[in-house]
């Protein structure tokens, strides 16, 4: 076994899985050998995973595990985009990778060539010879996630079927040879839910975007990612209810419904396309809008399988228009947020809403942790924020929310804020705000118009200012990142959700997501007291989420999350313990009030219509 | 009836037998007043609360560092973690929290300073209902003392001579003022009844220590200073650094002598001033009056010499190297508007006003018998004072490195 670098190892094994290093999102380029072998195998994300498995003794030296080593060029892409949403720089676990096969091959070590069976012969039949595998080290990247709870399982073959049809066959050709599978959208899933010890398929080459202007309509096949869609649909001056950055849009609609911020005015679930196409269980085509096909659109309260693989979801596109910009409405008690809120929904102002909590805000805000957590403290400490209601919105929508609260973040204020972070948590100005003692609350001081150019003074905004948080050598990036306006541009962002996944750049997160009342101040705090609750009988780092109003405000959806690191055995034990008081504490609050219901059950559901979920009748 | 008689009370001092409790011991006058008592032999007891990084015994251990107390003024003192605003502590207390022991005398310094309305709800918490528990405290255990630390300001919003003696009702400036006021009249209604020895002691604005510029805290005084250097840095470093088209938007450059010109005027009136005492001082009056005043009394702790702003203005321009500051009457804004960095400055002022040009003046009639066996007088806030606090405040970045990481 190849000698390992233990620092190397312990980045490796942080990995998240979240797949950004598999979408362009910084538009600084893609890892070279990914777009070309498809493989997750063959992306930083993968390579993070071989060198985990060598080290852990779980992965042989085999071909593929040469070809993923040798055609990494080292090129440091991958370190901004990790770095971007987790903090970490993946080129070291590169280098360690590679070194590692180096030393194999000067010490002749054995490399695994595993045979082809009649199986992997007919998988390849149907996608070509390079489309599928069974070699252990291309198993091993799609075995494992960081879900604590579940995995590593192994599968016998991965394939990556490059049509429909092919999916049809493969499908079929699984059910003769009674194989399980499983899809894996992106090459992972966050819940571990995509483990199979039979065949993988990896939706990776199915990348087609066919916009559709006058149906208002994108077509995306099932590697698709909602960043790609969102991306080609905002090239047209539309947008699409898209999901987290690198989740396929068909994967996510099937599984979770899609919701997001945006869904306060583009709803959820069957609310987000206008057909479906599926391969069924049986390898049969259908349609969601065919008469014939099976009725998806109904929603069962209960844990039901997926209407089988989409293939292509014809997605709704909504305008936009120019004047759109984001605002944050800083608010010092949550009920106070959340009725604000919920008065957007209900007066219909506005497109995206959420009520964000002070460790969100922080974290989408600063590209460096050690800034996020001293942004946190700041917020409610010395600005006596705690809560800011997010939103975004056209000229009319901002000027009608001035006029409900005065006190406002605009898009200028948020730049300079973005732009001049680190002078903003610098100590002391904290110490002066945190010894005003004016009437006004120090967050109203901030937002008042005339402030502006003594705040612009105070915090320098400059791309400059706001890199000097980051490691030197990524400086030049996050300078020249800083410098194009969408990456202080709420709108932008809040689409395109890039910064989403800075959430759990600390530690690997559980998100729990219950539809709820809004209306209904005393059912929030015992959902928001009873997650808290669990999380601190276990010693489980725990927080607010978000809130965003659905449905006009008659409903909402809530996150809640927990935070462990996935590599520490003692913090896996706390989490396999507090989970299983969730779901029973949740099921009789949902039973005893109506418009309660966990997420969790609209896994796999997600083609239904919202009404079935949101309202029992 | 006093539940111990002034004889009692000097032995069991004396001999070393009473034990002091202190709320509000990590904060400013607090901490002073338990370093002062332990340093004179007694034993103390700090109630404290855990900080998000440091437990309470870690604070106050940092505080015994800062004031150099010996290992014999250590052993002496004893801490009780604990929270007044947390009724159930009262219980806890008296059920034997072990830490906390015997209650001989209570110094109570636990207070928000809060001056705002929109802090009302915490002001009252603290003032009004954490001080109603530790008064249920002094009621159920053996406190024969209670030293009140009030304020010089529960006088109100008044001009002339403010007595020494109880104030029933407003008008008053703040919220902070009338909740003390509240609490002064609690805290004598508790203890009659109780037959508790009540002292109240009213400071007026403290600052740190005329003698060394050491000091804890670095609002009030300290904190337009803060907020003006903060300013002259944020320009400085426009000017320096990047130009400076900030800074001259604003009217602000820097002079060829390096001073900077931050044009800022300050309403004032045409009478009054600050009314100052250093932190020494008031220890040392406190130390008097509850050796020396055993039936115990409302004493004012205040300066016979306020100091004009335009004083101290001056003190900050040369000290700092700032030039433009300039006091003004109300008609000098009529004329010309506040600019941006006038109405910032303005509303950082704004809850200090009253007490920038405080027509009011105290009386000290009650304490000083003591003040005068002792020696004691009120030192003058001058130029010399205001540099070495300001030299102190400096070193400890306002606040920011008082104690090491």
């Amino acid at each position: 076994m190849p000698k390992i670098d233990r620092s190397a190892a312990a980045t490796a094994a942080q990995c998240r899985h979240y797949a950004m290093c598999k979408i362009d999102y910084l538009a600084t380029g893609l890892c070279p050998s990914g777009p070309e072998k498809h493989f997750v195998t063959y992306y930083p994300q993968g390579r993070m995973d071989l060198y985990r498995g060598l080290a852990e003794g779980r992965v042989p030296v085999t071909e593929a595990l040469l070809d993923a080593a040798d055609t990494c060029t080292l090129c440091g892409i991958c370190d901004g985009q990790c770095h971007f949403v987790t903090g970490m720089q993946p080129t070291s676990v590169m280098r360690a990778l590679k070194d590692a096969v180096e030393e194999h091959r000067r010490e002749k070590g054995e490399i695994v060539r595993p045979a082809e069976d009649e199986t992997l012969r007919r998988l390849r039949a149907i996608v070509g010879r390079d489309w599928a595998s069974n070699d252990p080290a291309v198993l091993w990247t799609y075995a494992d996630d960081p879900f604590p709870l579940a995995g590593p399982q192994l599968p016998l073959y991965v394939v990556l079927p490059g049509s429909r049809d092919e999916v049809a066959a493969i499908v079929r050709l699984a059910n003769e040879r009674d194989l399980p599978y499983a899809v894996r959208g992106n090459g992972g899933s966050v819940f571990g839910f995509v483990f199979t010890d039979g065949i993988v398929l990896d939706m990776n080459r199915m990348r087609g975007i066919e916009i559709d202007l006058p149906n208002f309509c994108a077509a995306a096949e099932p590697g698709v990612t909602s960043f790609e869609l969102q991306q080609e649909a905002f090239r047209h001056g539309l947008r699409i209810n898209a999901a987290e950055p690198a989740a396929t849009v068909c994967g996510n609609i099937v599984c979770t419904g899609t919701f997001s911020t945006w869904s306060n005015v583009y709803g959820t679930a069957a609310d987000n396309f206008i057909d479906m196409e599926f391969v069924g269980r049986d390898g049969r085509v259908f349609r969601l809008n065919d008469k014939a096909a099976p009725n998806h659109f109904a929603f069962e309260h209960r844990v039901a399988p997926s209407p089988g693989i989409c293939t292509k979801a014809f997605v709704k596109l909504h305008p936009t228009t120019a004047d759109e910009e984001g605002l944050l409405v800083p608010f010092e008690g949550f009920d106070e947020a959340v009725r604000f809120a919920r008065e957007l929904g209900q007066r219909r102002i506005g497109l995206a809403v959420a009520v964000l909590g002070a460790h969100y805000i922080a974290g989408f805000l600063s590209p460096d942790e050690t800034l996020a957590q001293d942004l946190k403290a700041a917020l409610p400490e010395a600005l006596g924020v705690n809560y800011m209601v997010f939103l975004t919105g056209d000229s009319h929508a901002r000027e009608a929310v001035r006029k409900m609260s005065p006190a406002v973040i605009d898009a200028d204020l948020l730049r300079t804020l973005m732009l001049g972070l680190p002078k903003l948590v610098e100590p002391q100005w904290l110490e002066l705000v945190r010894g005003y003692q004016g009437q006004e609350r120090p967050y109203e001081l901030l937002c008042r118009p005339e402030m502006r150019p003594l705040v612009e003074a105070a915090l320098q905004p400059s791309p400059e200012t706001a890199s000097s948080c980051v490691p030197e050598t990524l400086r030049p990036l996050y300078r020249e990142l800083y410098r194009r306006p969408e990456m202080t541009d709420m709108v932008w962002l809040n689409m395109h959700r890039i910064v989403s996944a800075r959430m759990s750049r600390r530690k690997h997160m559980f998100a729990f997501l219950v539809y709820l009342p809004p209306d209904n101040p005393a059912v929030i705090h015992e959902i928001l007291d009873g997650f808290a609750g669990v999380a601190r009988s276990h010693g489980i780092d725990h927080d607010f989420g978000f809130l965003t109003p659905m449905d006009l405000g008659k409903r909402a959806i809530l996150e809640y999350d927990y935070y462990v690191d996935h590599t520490d055995p003692a913090e896996r034990e706390k989490i396999a313990r507090a989970l299983p008081e969730l779901d029973p504490w949740l099921d009789r609050l949902a039973e005893r009030v109506p418009g309660v219901m966990s997420l969790k059950y609209v896994f796999s559901q997600g083609c239904s219509r919202k009404d079935g979920f949101l309202y029992r009748v | 009836m006093m539940r111990i008689g002034a004889e009692e009370l000097q032995e069991r001092r004396a001999a070393g037998l009473s034990r002091v409790l202190i709320t509000g011991g990590t904060g400013f006058l607090g901490s002073h007043i338990a370093a002062a008592l332990l340093k004179a032999g007694c034993r103390v007891t700090i109630l404290a609360r855990s900080s998000k990084r440091l437990p309470a015994r870690d604070r106050v251990g940092r505080l015994a560092d800062w004031f150099g107390l010996e290992p014999a003024a250590r052993e002496r003192l004893t801490v009780a973690e604990g929270d007044i605003l947390d009724p159930g502590w009262v219980v806890e207390a008296m059920n034997g929290t072990p830490a906390l022991g015997r209650v001989d005398e209570i110094v109570h310094c636990a207070s928000d300073t809060s001056f705002s309305e929109r802090k009302r709800p915490e002001v009252e918490a603290a003032n009004i209902g954490g001080l109603r528990n530790v008064l249920d405290l002094a009621a159920r255990s053996a406190c024969s003392f209670f030293h009140h630390v009030s304020t010089a300001f529960v006088a109100g919003a008044r001009d002339g001579l403010c007595r020494e003696e109880w104030v029933e009702s407003g008008p008053f400036t703040n919220v902070y003022e009338e909740t003390k006021a509240r609490g002064e009249i609690q805290a004598r209604d508790i203890c009659r009844r109780e037959g508790i020895r009540l002292s109240v002691y009213r400071p007026s604005i403290v600052y740190g220590d005329s003698r060394t510029g050491r000091t804890l805290r670095f609002n009030a005084l300290y904190y337009p200073v803060k907020a003006a250097v903060l300013l002259r840095d944020i320009y400085a470093s426009d000017i320096r650094e990047r130009g400076g088209a900030k800074a001259a938007a604003m009217g602000v450059r820097t002079d060829p002598d390096g001073r900077v010109h931050l044009p800022i005027r300050i309403e004032v009136g045409p009478q009054g001033g600050l009314n100052l005492v250093p932190i020494d001082h008031c220890v040392e009056v406190f130390m008097a009056l509850r050796e020396e005043c055993l039936g115990g009394g409302i004493f004012h702790i205040a300066n016979s010499r306020p100091k004009r702003i335009e004083d101290i203005v001056g003190y900050a321009e040369r000290y700092f190297g700032i030039r433009g500051i300039e006091a003004c009457g109300a008609e000098a804004f009529e004329t010309r508007p506040r600019n941006a960095l006038e109405r910032l400055y303005d509303s950082h002022l704004e809850a200090y006003r009253p007490y920038m040009q405080d027509l009011r003046t105290y009386e000290i009639r009650n304490s000083a018998p003591a003040l005068a066996k002792r020696g004691l007088a009120c030192p003058e806030f001058n130029e010399d004072v205001f540099r070495r606090c300001m030299a102190f405040a400096v070193e400890a970045g306002w606040g920011t490195r008082l104690f090491p990481a």
